[in-house]
């Protein structure tokens, strides 16, 4: 245990590593790995680059109790390649998914990544599409999907993707979620449309805060492993329904979302749209003035998320 | 009969020319390509402001934009080369010779145009050695300086960086040169002078404020754990057993890393009060979690830093404030308090050869030196004693008598043995030989001389070349300290440990520091937002350092 880790009162969800964030999540010793990284399952394409690999390839999986209950979970390592999506390190949460489906039991995906490896771009396409069918089947079958998004490397590409399809999202005002990263629009669409070193930018448009505000996450906790802790209990009381009159709406919902901040240039301005008092001030406010502010004026996801 | 008014008439003359141009003191804005062309004469000495933080950049602009065949052959005197225009005038033949101090992003097209033959080059200075040259032997005959606000009689305020000005402009004005200023506004009543408006003949409304680099402010969020452990060392080898209370800081992240562990590591060491409490620096951002734990009692500054203008100003009682509350820095002062009523200057850098020099010159690049050169050397002319200073003094020269013995100044490096993308700190032979062999240079571009350093810390452990009696010693000590470069490989072990035995090195384990202690909680800030938070959300970042 490092020195971190012993004081969980005040890790920093943002700081910590996998282990550190599993450690500190779940019920004190509880947790098993599945396929551990002494069983060195590597990846096989890394080499072909010269390219150093990890023993769990970037991802830990396996079964833990939360508030005594018995959860299944994925947590990414982003300080290992990004925490991007090979075939090994996808295999894993693809068969922790079905694990879930036939045992019903619910899951927590604790993101951590950049998207798909580039070095295995195909396998790690394929693993996505796999990962984001799992997650629908297991919902279907009565199981919670909660994703937990916090880490350095935020949840974009195919990790936003699966995010999507999870029955509720947490995060915190670092935690980053969207499709591209700041640099991929930078240097598809130049930096007059978004200048990926502007950090404050980046946050206001991918950020917690915003995602939250728009009903892109459901709930919003500090950078802290413990506020995490206590949103993945709460999590775990969400409806656990995934019907097709339920995805209508939320396709509905996203569509008026379209409709009204489809022309927005700045996320200020789609809080002003919102109804948020005073709405350049969001990004500097501490959690517990934000949360009163938002709160009934956030827009709410639907129950498809 | 001999004339003694000769520059007192040239004065005269391009005061007459330029007032063709004006209105009073005030030049308009599209007045000033002609404005310039009549006060500045082809072969003039020069001084365009500009250093590491600050910048007059629409007169840069303006004077680049001059035509060669009307104004050549400029010789420039100035702190700093870093923006694009200040290399275009001699691209462009308006200048041809340069004396200068420090040119950071500019490093790599200074280099080439040297080579190109396109700059004379005068002599690379420290910012002191640059400015005592403007009062003996490169006087500018015309200063362009950039202020935040005038009056119509050119009562300038500089705001928080005031850093060069007072220097160029006595230098220039009182030597009957012509002092041209740029300011963002001019206003009825400016809140402070900071130059007197019977010095300054003309100025410019730029109509938005001079560039500023947020130069000093390090992101915690990039501190790492083997920097973190360097600190520890630092502190607890360095700082503690000499008492270190009055220094100065250099950028890196080594050293920011320190002022994130005063009030953490430090607190738990009890050192508050015993160290760290005078400072000459600028006002970093990570010093924020140390002053308002009540470590630090006062701070003199070369300039400010963007963002920290309302702390700072809510801050008297630590920085040096004007009748209007903001900050007055001044880079001349500060150097001076920097070289002769500091104990320590602790910074990090690029190579370090077995000797001990040490130089932030990479191949093809002149980064110049700005400061450290001065802040990193034993002042000779040092008079007072003080507990840090005797102690290093005597053991460098243990068998000395005490009343005549002169102290040290303590000047470390710190850093790790691999440094970004892991490229050795410890060489055999420092690029800056080459370049001096390439560029044909008297003197190679040496940051700290050898005979200055005092320590050099890795995370290897602490080098005390004060206790080194010969030069085998010393090399030893270096090589003992550089872990698994190919220098640190080539030690001899044996030796190696004598000297450890000595206390020449000192291993973490010597000072009882476990590595494995070495973590990110330790920062008493993690991130810019927690040195926001910490200053009570008076440090308000600018936008490219901000998460949030």
């Amino acid at each position: 245990m490092t020195a971190a880790t012993a004081n969980t009162s005040s890790l920093s969800w943002y700081e910590a590593g996998a282990r550190q964030r599993i450690d500190a999540l779940l019920d004190p010793r509880s947790f098993s790995e599945f396929i551990g990284p002494e069983q060195r399952e590597t990846s096989p394409h890394l080499p072909i680059f010269d390219l150093p690999r990890q023993f769990d390839d970037g991802i830990i999986v396996g079964r833990g109790r939360l508030g005594g209950l018995p959860v299944l979970l994925a947590a990414q390592e982003g300080r290992f390649m990004g925490g991007a999506f090979g075939e090994v390190h996808g295999a894993k949460l693809t068969g922790l998914l079905r694990a879930a489906r036939m045992l019903g039991q619910n899951v927590l995906i604790l993101f951590d990544t950049g998207g798909v490896r580039l070095q295995e771009a195909n396998a790690g396409e394929l693993a996505i599409a796999e990962i984001m069918r799992a997650v629908i089947e297991a919902r279907r079958a009565g199981v919670r999907v909660i994703g937990l998004i916090g880490g350095r490397a935020g949840c974009y590409g195919g990790g936003s993707l699966i995010a999507g399809t999870c029955s509720s999202l947490i995060v915190s005002e670092q935690g980053r979620i969207s499709v591209s990263g700041p640099e991929v629009i930078e240097t598809n669409k130049g930096v007059e449309e978004f200048d990926s070193r502007d950090r404050a930018l980046v946050w206001r448009t991918m950020g917690g805060k915003h995602r939250y505000l728009i009903g892109g996450a459901d709930i919003f906790v500090d950078d802290d492993a413990s506020a995490f802790r206590q949103a993945s209990i709460e999590a775990l009381q969400c409806q656990a329904r995934c019907d097709l009159p339920m995805i209508e709406a939320e396709q509905r919902r996203l569509e008026r979302r379209l409709k009204h901040f489809g022309e927005a240039n700045d996320a200020v301005e789609i809080w002003q749209a919102v109804g948020i008092d005073k709405p350049a001030e969001i990004p500097g406010l501490p959690t517990e003035e934000y949360l009163r502010r938002a709160a009934d004026k956030r827009e709410n996801a639907d129950d498809a998320r | 009969m001999n004339d003694w008014g000769m520059q007192k008439r040239a004065l005269g003359e391009r005061l007459a020319a330029g007032r063709r141009h004006a209105a009073g003191k005030i030049v308009p804005i599209p007045e000033l390509p002609e404005f310039l062309k009549a006060v500045i004469r082809s072969g003039d000495r020069v001084c365009l402001e500009g250093d590491n933080q600050k910048q007059a950049d629409i007169l840069a602009s303006a004077l680049a934009d001059l035509d060669s065949r009307d104004i050549r052959d400029l010789h420039m005197v100035q702190s700093g080369v870093v923006l694009p225009a200040h290399l275009d005038i001699f691209e462009k033949g308006i200048a041809r010779r340069l004396d200068f101090s420090y040119s950071g992003p500019q490093s790599a097209r200074i280099a080439r145009m040297l080579f190109g033959g396109k700059i004379e080059l005068g002599a690379v200075h420290t910012y002191l050695e640059l400015f005592a040259r403007y009062f003996i032997d490169l006087t500018p005959q015309v200063a362009l300086i950039a202020a935040v606000s005038a009056d119509k009689h050119g009562n300038l305020y500089t705001g928080p960086n005031t850093e060069d000005t007072p220097t160029v402009v006595e230098a220039t004005s009182y030597k009957n040169g012509l002092v041209v200023a740029q300011v963002t506004e001019i206003v009825d009543k400016v809140p402070r002078v900071d130059i007197p408006g019977d010095l300054v003949h003309f100025v410019v409304e730029a109509g938005k404020p001079f560039y500023v680099e947020p130069l000093f402010t390090r992101d915690p969020a990039a501190i790492t754990e083997t920097q973190i452990l360097t600190a520890m060392l630092a502190i607890k080898g360095i700082y503690a057993p000499y008492g270190v209370r009055r220094l100065n800081h250099g950028i890196g992240f080594n050293t920011a890393a320190i002022e994130l562990l005063l009030p953490t590591y430090g607190e738990r060491l009890g050192l508050k009060g015993k160290i760290c409490t005078h400072f000459a620096l600028n006002p970093h951002p990570t010093l924020i979690p140390a002053i308002e734990s009540g470590w630090v009692e006062q701070i003199h500054c070369f300039g400010s830093e963007v963002g920290m203008e309302d702390y700072v100003a809510a801050r008297p009682d630590i920085f040096f404030t004007g009748p209007d509350g903001s900050l007055r820095s001044n880079r001349a002062f500060c150097q001076t308090a920097g070289l002769y009523a500091c104990d320590m200057f602790i910074g990090s850098t690029l190579q370090i050869d077995l000797d001990g020099h040490s130089s932030t010159v990479t191949t093809n690049r002149i980064a110049g030196f700005g400061g450290a050169p001065n802040m990193g050397s034993d002042p000779r002319g040092r008079r007072h004693p003080s507990e840090p200073w005797l102690k290093a003094g005597a053991e460098a020269a243990p068998d000395s008598l005490a009343p005549l013995r002169r102290g040290r100044k303590l000047v470390v490096q710190i850093g790790e043995t691999f440094g970004d993308r892991n490229v050795p700190l410890f060489v055999e032979r420092l690029d800056a030989l080459e370049l001096a062999r390439e560029l044909d240079l008297d003197l190679a571009p040496v940051m700290v001389y050898s005979d200055d350093v005092t320590h050099i810390v890795t995370e290897e452990g602490i080098a005390n070349l004060l206790l080194c009696r010969n030069r085998d010693e010393r090399e030893q000590a270096i090589r003992g300290v550089a872990g698994y470069t190919d220098i640190g490989r080539a030690r001899d072990p044996r030796m190696v440990e004598r000297l450890r035995e000595r206390g020449v090195i000192r291993r973490p384990e010597d000072l009882d520091i476990d590595p494995l202690d070495a973590d990110r909680s330790l920062l008493a800030a993690r991130s810019i937002k927690d040195l926001m938070l910490a200053s009570g959300g008076l440090y308000r970042p600018p936008t490219r350092f901000r998460n949030w």
